[in-house]
């Protein structure tokens, strides 16, 4: 059999989801294609009123947060050292890797000159919030792309380079939670600049605090909704009672986003609040559907305990965040009459590009290591060609 | 930019008395010139008013809004010149990732299209809503009122401000609000009491002087703290927390793995193995 026919046959045996996922991601290729061809005025509607749209919505400001699983679980695992959560790094870090990756397309596409992105890295501008979310980006991306090497020189049994991504585990762990910090407060620093623009219900000057905080909220549900549907539906192993500490660890976080909201809505606002009524309804689905409610829930231990319950909370929690980011970057700064929706066009190449997270992920679990990484269980020394061990003593095998 | 606490009243300015704008359009038509700007297909009565065409674009760097209103029974036209502000401190400069707006020591606030990528931030942030895309093309640029720079630099009066036969007036920045406070103060019955431009947005070199109150002609109510200084706030912040964070989680990590490696080698000792570093 020739390589194509053995790919050929390979794909034949997938899922039918996973087939339709495919297709989904084609018709994304072509729509962005013709973004190309016929440009953006033509295939988007954006135009100057309303400069930015569901691409700059969702596939950045939303995405983004929806990949902070990777460096906060990161950071709770290996810093904070609940070294029992380790098992479901390795899924939260693809996850990471994907939507970083996607989030470099969808700004691509977006970007009147996507062949000058290089720009950023030359002609710097520390002023601008979109200069240091560029590079964070690219520095992050990186990051993560070594820690996502790992389960791939496991599969190919490359020791070496696991040895040595062994050793900078620790230091990416950390460059990843800081500069994930920085770039995930600074997507809310984009928006102070629209002083007039954006409503008060959501402009105050913590909004990168708050855009911080909230993409924490957002990660740690992304990794319980990932791991209960991987579970389910991937037969991947049962990690509920992990997910139950995370569970735990979740309604401090929202607590903390929840008092920094009220506190930056009462003290630091300073336009009207209540004249525009659709804005309010907006604000109030997304702090009682999105905050309020998955809190309650969370801060009941049968609802922790509950695989089915403690998923909805978490899909609640991911609701509200992008509620959040789209009433922040769209809804709140439509003036008021002026009504942006997206092209069929636009909506293709988002739908796409959610769907190529989804469908990389299955096909990453289906050929890579990541979720039967159990740490203790897997052996990093380099296989021991030096002899060292034989000749010295018996303690240093066993140690290995 | 925000940082730098510098002069402006050595900026060139524009000074447009609005009361004395006839409507005549002849700057529209000197923008479109000087710069090389395509016409638009416009039809009359398609945007809010008399003003053709209906918005800036792409290619209207400027153009005159008519309002129509009642005065002693009669109908009057009041006008408003819209176009770049060409701020003191401007947004757009600040925003940009790639630094292609500038504020030059003229005054204009320059646009280098050799750099931008193209990431509409000019847009989201300009207060005045004066920075336009060129969405009919595949790979589009910005387009925007550079304040004929290419002129100024060499001496001459931007092109609508050559035109225009009554209305603006171009000078140094200081001079120029002089001059309007003292035709407010000659003529009081004739003018607003306030000139838009002079903290609109921390100060830009655009000033008005008009008849009728601001909003009514369609100028933009304007926060006037300069934009920049918004965003700095949080970002001036980047290194520090930058630092805190890495240092305090790389010590948090430190002293974590240190407990746990005690207790490993405790546990050793008292199982009665003589730990052996292995390399």
């Amino acid at each position: 059999m020739t390589a194509a026919k053995i790919i050929v046959n390979e794909i034949k045996g997938y899922h039918r989801f996973v087939k339709f996922l495919i297709v989904l991601v084609s018709l994304g290729a072509l729509a962005s294609l013709a973004r190309f061809v016929f440009g953006l005025g033509v295939t988007t509607n954006l135009n100057d009123t309303f400069p930015w749209g569901l691409w700059i919505s969702f596939d950045v400001v939303t995405a983004v947060p929806l990949a902070a699983g990777a460096f906060t679980l990161g950071a709770i695992v290996h810093c904070f050292h609940i070294k029992k959560l380790e098992p479901l790094v390795r899924p939260a870090i693809v996850t990471g890797f994907l939507g970083y990756s996607l989030v470099c397309v969808g700004l691509l596409l977006d970007l009147g000159q996507p062949q000058r992105c290089w720009h950023t890295m030359v002609y710097w501008n520390p002023h601008s919030p979109m200069f240091e979310v560029s590079m964070c980006i690219a520095a992050y991306t990186t990051v993560l792309f070594l820690e996502f090497l790992s389960p791939v020189c496991e599969k190919f049994g490359y020791h070496v380079p696991l040895r040595l991504l062994r050793t900078i585990e620790m230091p990416l762990v950390v460059a990843a939670a800081s500069i994930s910090t920085l770039h995930q407060s600074s997507l809310g620093t984009f928006f102070l600049i629209a002083v007039d623009k954006l409503h008060s219900l959501w402009y105050n000057p913590l909004l990168p605090l708050l855009f911080w905080l909230s993409a924490m909220c957002a990660g740690i549900s992304i990794i319980i909704v990932e791991a209960t549907m991987s579970h389910k539906y991937m037969g991947q192993p049962d990690e509920s009672e992990l997910l139950e500490t995370l569970a735990k660890i979740l309604p401090w976080v929202i607590t903390v986003y929840l008092t920094v909201k009220v506190f930056s809505l009462v003290a630091l606002t300073e336009g009207p609040l209540f004249n525009r009524p659709g804005l309010l309804v907006l604000f109030a689905v997304e702090v009682v559907c999105g905050v309020l409610l998955p809190l309650v829930m969370l801060m009941n231990g049968n609802v922790r305990e509950n695989n089915r319950l403690r998923a909805t909370a978490a899909w609640l929690v991911i609701a509200g965040v992008i509620l959040n980011r789209f009433n922040v970057s769209m809804f709140g700064m439509e003036a008021p009459g002026t009504f942006y929706y997206p092209s069929l066009l636009e909506s293709v190449v988002t739908i796409g590009i959610i769907a190529a997270h989804i469908l990389f992920f299955v096909l990453i679990a289906k050929y890579f290591p990541i979720f039967e990484h159990h740490p203790e269980t897997v052996d990093y020394s380099i296989p021991d060609h030096f002899r060292k061990n034989e000749q010295g003593n018996a303690h240093g095998a066993a140690k290995a | 930019m925000s940082s730098e606490n510098k002069d402006f009243g050595k900026n060139k300015a524009f000074l447009i008395d609005m009361t004395k704008c006839t409507g005549c359009r002849g700057c529209q038509v000197a923008c479109k010139q000087w710069n090389q700007l395509g016409a638009e297909k416009t039809e009359f009565f398609t945007g809010e008013g008399y003003q053709n065409p209906p918005l800036m674009s792409e290619y209207t760097f400027t153009r005159i809004k008519f309002r129509d209103y009642e005065k002693n029974g009669q109908n009057e036209f009041a006008f408003y010149k819209e176009m770049c502000m060409h701020c003191n401190e401007p947004a757009c400069a600040s925003v940009c990732p790639v630094g292609a707006f500038k504020k030059t020591k003229e005054g204009p606030v320059t646009y280098d299209a050799d750099r931008c990528i193209g990431c509409r931030f000019c847009m989201v942030a300009c207060p005045f809503g004066v920075p336009k895309y060129e969405w009919s093309k595949a790979l589009p640029l910005v387009r925007k009122c550079t304040g004929c720079y290419s002129r100024v630099k060499e001496g001459l009066k931007p092109a609508c401000a050559t035109t225009c036969v009554s209305a603006i007036t171009y000078g140094n920045r200081e001079d120029m609000i002089k001059e309007a406070n003292k035709r407010i103060s000659a003529r009081p019955e004739k003018y607003l009491k306030k000139l838009y431009g002079s903290e609109e947005a921390g100060g830009t070199s655009v000033i008005y002087l008009t008849a009728l109150p601001f909003d009514e002609l369609g100028f933009k109510p304007v926060t006037k703290r300069p934009l920049p200084s918004y965003t700095w706030q949080a970002l001036r912040l980047v290194p520090g927390i930058f630092l805190t964070v890495g240092s305090s989680l790389s010590l948090l990590s430190w002293f974590n793995h240190r407990k746990e490696r005690i207790a490993k080698e405790e546990e050793q000792r008292k199982s009665g193995a003589t730990p052996k570093e292995e390399s």
